[in-house]
């Protein structure tokens, strides 16, 4: 038994990467190191905006998803790189390796952030003393600071781990609330954005302190069932699982492309829409899902921006129904203006383990054909627990296209 | 033209020629209910250009007098106004005058209103149907056929033949089919011997018409006629002239989509099975199917589930009358299946599965003329 461990509750670790991408960039190229440095989408076309940016370059004001020229003139001097995927996907690997070598209840959020569920490790030391080395072994190994928080559960350490940048490591028990989080202003609580954050002002809530103190049932008839999780989470209590498949929960698959140039050529904008859905279908179908509502996004040459879409009576799947739907929703609603940036995206996206499929009366015989196998694999799943044939992956090749996501499918399914 | 009419006469006929006016119709003059005195009555017309509806009040039904100091004429009102003006008026009568400059003068004890009327002459004329291809049918049995099926025809425009309910006469009987391909309802009845040798062309009538066709309809015995041609069906009561274009296309056959083997029969309480799948579905309704699985159990028990994860679940069972052959599990849609048992018109049922992937049949326990069938659902 151990005095830093809780004989009921969890430890929660939350490690968040200090500006990833560029703290890679340093590492590898150590010149860099104190300078402002911003990595942006292709830096050389009008199209790029900041991804990421160092301490130094944000303490001049440089913010994330800030155009290119924007940046330039608030911070003169930036140096701007262009994102180098492969070296951040590759510290991200190792980044996790540490990370699983404590525990393998981790459950990444995305590159560069996951959480840990330390609660029965107590064998490695107390909860500072693992997320020291932890951090000790990610700065002297790879060169990449982080920032850890520790708490009893997920919100708090994330909260936590929020608090103190670069290289921080803070505690944030239940006790400490009232002085650690409750005075901070609602809109820097996790889980609340601007729009929230003014719904809240409206109802006199300002602090995380005043979100604890006001009426649930107010709260609720203003944001709905959030109102109730927002508040626990605001006194503390946030019972979600650190959830090593929950990375696999995705509600839609869309991809974008800007165009090397504006357009009103027709076949150029059908052969974007067709590798958009390419890409889409690809990844639809890596994950095993599919989806019933298509969205379509039109960018125009005055960054006019609009999305439609379409639900679907059925399903879909395929490159060929995502481009079909693509098309369709692209000529109903093309206002004849040159285009700059087009997108598509499937939502309403399901596992479809998770959902299930009508069966219609004109083309039944095709799935009824395989019912002797379902029912072999529904009854050895009853004996043997979940599912023991799995579908053979395929192998893909082609580039990634949603970086981010599809990074962690690799990892996670290798 | 000039009339005086018992106003609640005169409202259930335009109610009933409303139903085929539109705001959004591609012809102005359609957005219009038309009004033509005779001697004998009062024709009102609705028509949208797919469905037409006349709607006649005879002068005197029965030594009953509805209308009075006729003089003969006709005019065009806006339909946007016309109604609500009858339904508001004060008194049991109505007189409607109309002069030379179409205006239309309605007056009901101290109220008048006075209405821009629009030349009846630029009302298109309905086509008249010639054809000796008719039948005669009790109206509560049309009224029937049309509720134990129309509820199937697909809302979505993907195969537009499947909007429409399809009719046909094939040996002596008079059949309905309507599906959406998700599941099927059919009904049929014979034909009487007299009418019985009458062939018509197989004809896909479109749903809308004869959902709104059953609400203008009196649960009666009154015969009503119908005749088709290729592209019009025409429904003719005492009063009523309804005539609804027809769809395009063919209909898909569905007879042979139809099993006649059934690995398991379940024979239940119509009632006591559809309370059971309605309190199923109440959690269903949140996940993508209102999917319920039903399967069958020892002793004649049907066990009816359904599980939404972010809601919660449900059990239940029903004691079946008796269950023959094989067990069986199988997944469908809530919805679907109350449908089905909500046309079967008979207290006890009987339904006959082939697998938890073919569709299965819903009939009354004593007859083969109503006929309801459904795809299950696969879960993945």
């Amino acid at each position: 038994m151990s005095k830093w461990y809780p004989k009921k509750g969890r430890v929660i670790l939350h490690v968040d990467m200090n500006s990833f991408y560029a703290s890679v960039e340093m590492a590898y190229q150590s010149s860099l190191k104190g300078k402002p440095l911003a990595i942006a989408g292709n830096p050389e076309e009008r199209k790029g905006i900041i991804i990421t940016s160092s301490y130094e370059a944000r303490a001049k004001g440089v913010k994330t998803t800030m155009p290119l020229w924007e940046a330039k003139r608030l911070c003169p001097e930036l140096i701007v790189m262009r994102p180098n995927f492969d070296r951040y996907r590759i510290a991200s690997k190792e980044m996790f390796k540490i990370l699983y070598e404590v525990t393998p209840y981790i459950q990444p959020v995305s590159i560069d952030e996951g959480y840990m569920d330390i609660t029965s490790c107590e064998d490695q030391g107390s909860p500072l003393a693992i997320a020291e080395r932890i951090q000790t072994k990610i700065l002297s190994q790879l060169d990449l600071p982080c920032s850890i928080g520790i708490a009893p559960n997920k919100f708090l350490a994330k909260m936590a781990s929020d608090m103190k940048k670069p290289l921080g490591i803070t505690v944030l028990r239940k006790r400490d609330l009232p002085y650690k989080l409750w005075p901070l202003p609602v809109a820097e609580m996790y889980g609340i954005g601007g729009k929230t954050a003014d719904k809240l002002k409206g109802i006199d809530v300002e602090t995380i302190g005043d979100l604890v103190e006001a009426d649930l049932f107010q709260l609720k008839r203003l944001l709905g069932i959030n109102g109730e999780r927002l508040q626990n989470r605001a006194k503390g209590i946030d019972p979600s699982p650190v959830d090593p498949d929950a990375i696999h929960d995705f509600k839609s698959i869309g991809s974008s492309e800007t165009l090397p140039h504006d357009t009103t050529d027709e076949t150029e904008i059908k052969k974007l829409l067709r590798h958009l859905a390419r890409n889409v279908a690809r990844r639809v179908k890596r994950k095993h899902a599919v989806g019933q509502t298509v969205q379509l996004m039109l960018r125009y040459h005055n960054r006019k921006t609009v999305t439609r879409s379409v639900k679907l009576p059925d399903y879909i799947e395929n490159e060929e129904d995502l481009f079909q739907t693509g098309v369709d929703l692209f000529e109903h609603n093309w206002n004849g203006e040159p285009i700059r940036l087009l997108g598509i995206t499937l939502q309403d996206v399901a596992e479809k383990k998770d959902i299930a499929k009508q069966l219609d009366l004109f083309t039944y015989e095709k799935e009824a054909s395989k019912e002797k196998l379902y029912v072999a694999i529904d009854q050895l799943t009853e004996k043997y627990g979940e599912n023991p044939f799995k579908r053979i992956k395929e192998q893909e090749e082609e580039p990634r296209t949603s970086f981010q996501k599809d990074f962690l499918d690799d990892y996670f399914h290798q | 033209m000039k009339f005086v009419i018992q106003r609640d006469q005169l409202m259930e006929s335009v109610q009933h020629v409303m139903k085929a006016i539109s705001s959004r119709t591609a012809i102005p003059i359609l957005t219009g209910l038309k009004i033509e005195a005779k001697e004998t009555g009062i024709k009102l017309t609705g028509s949208d250009s797919d469905i037409s509806i006349e709607s006649f009040i005879p002068t005197e039904d029965n030594g009953i007098v509805n209308i009075e100091q006729i003089e003969a004429g006709s005019i065009i009102v806006q339909a946007k106004y016309f109604p609500d003006i009858i339904r508001k008026l004060p008194q049991k009568t109505v007189e409607i005058i109309t002069d030379n400059h179409l205006n239309v003068t309605i007056r009901s004890g101290n109220a008048e209103f006075h209405l821009n009327g629009q030349d009846a002459d630029e009302y298109p004329q309905l086509p008249q149907l010639h054809t000796d291809e008719s039948f005669e049918l009790p109206t509560d049995l049309l009224k029937d056929l049309i509720k134990q099926t129309v509820f199937a025809v697909s809302t979505v425009e993907t195969r537009p033949i499947l909007t429409g309910v399809n009719m046909k006469v094939e040996e002596g009987y008079l059949n309905f089919v309507a599906t959406d391909s998700h599941r099927l309802a059919s009904r049929r009845i014979p034909l009487e011997s007299q009418t019985a040798s009458i062939t018509f062309p197989s004809v896909v009538v479109p749903g809308k018409s004869l959902t709104e066709l059953n609400k203008i309809l009196e649960e009666d015995q009154e015969s009503v006629e119908v005749s088709v041609t290729e592209n019009q069906i025409l429904f003719r009561t005492k009063n009523l002239y309804f005539l609804s274009r027809l769809l395009d296309g063919k209909y898909p056959e569905t007879s042979r989509l139809i099993p006649e083997q059934s690995k398991t029969i379940v024979y239940g309480q119509t009632k006591e099975l559809l309370q059971s799948i309605d309190r199923a579905s109440l959690l269903a309704k949140e996940s993508k199917n209102n999917v319920v699985r039903l399967q069958t159990k020892e002793n004649t028990v049907l066990e009816i589930s359904s599980n939404s994860p972010e809601v919660g679940k449900v059990v239940d069972e029903v004691t079946a009358d008796s269950i023959e052959g094989e067990d069986l599990k199988i997944s469908f849609s809530a919805k679907y299946m109350m449908d089905a048992l909500k046309a079967i018109e008979n207290d006890h049922v009987k339904i006959e599965f082939t697998g938890a992937m073919r569709p299965f049949i819903i009939r009354p326990i004593d007859n083969d003329q109503i006929l309801q069938l459904i795809l299950p659902v696969r879960t993945y």
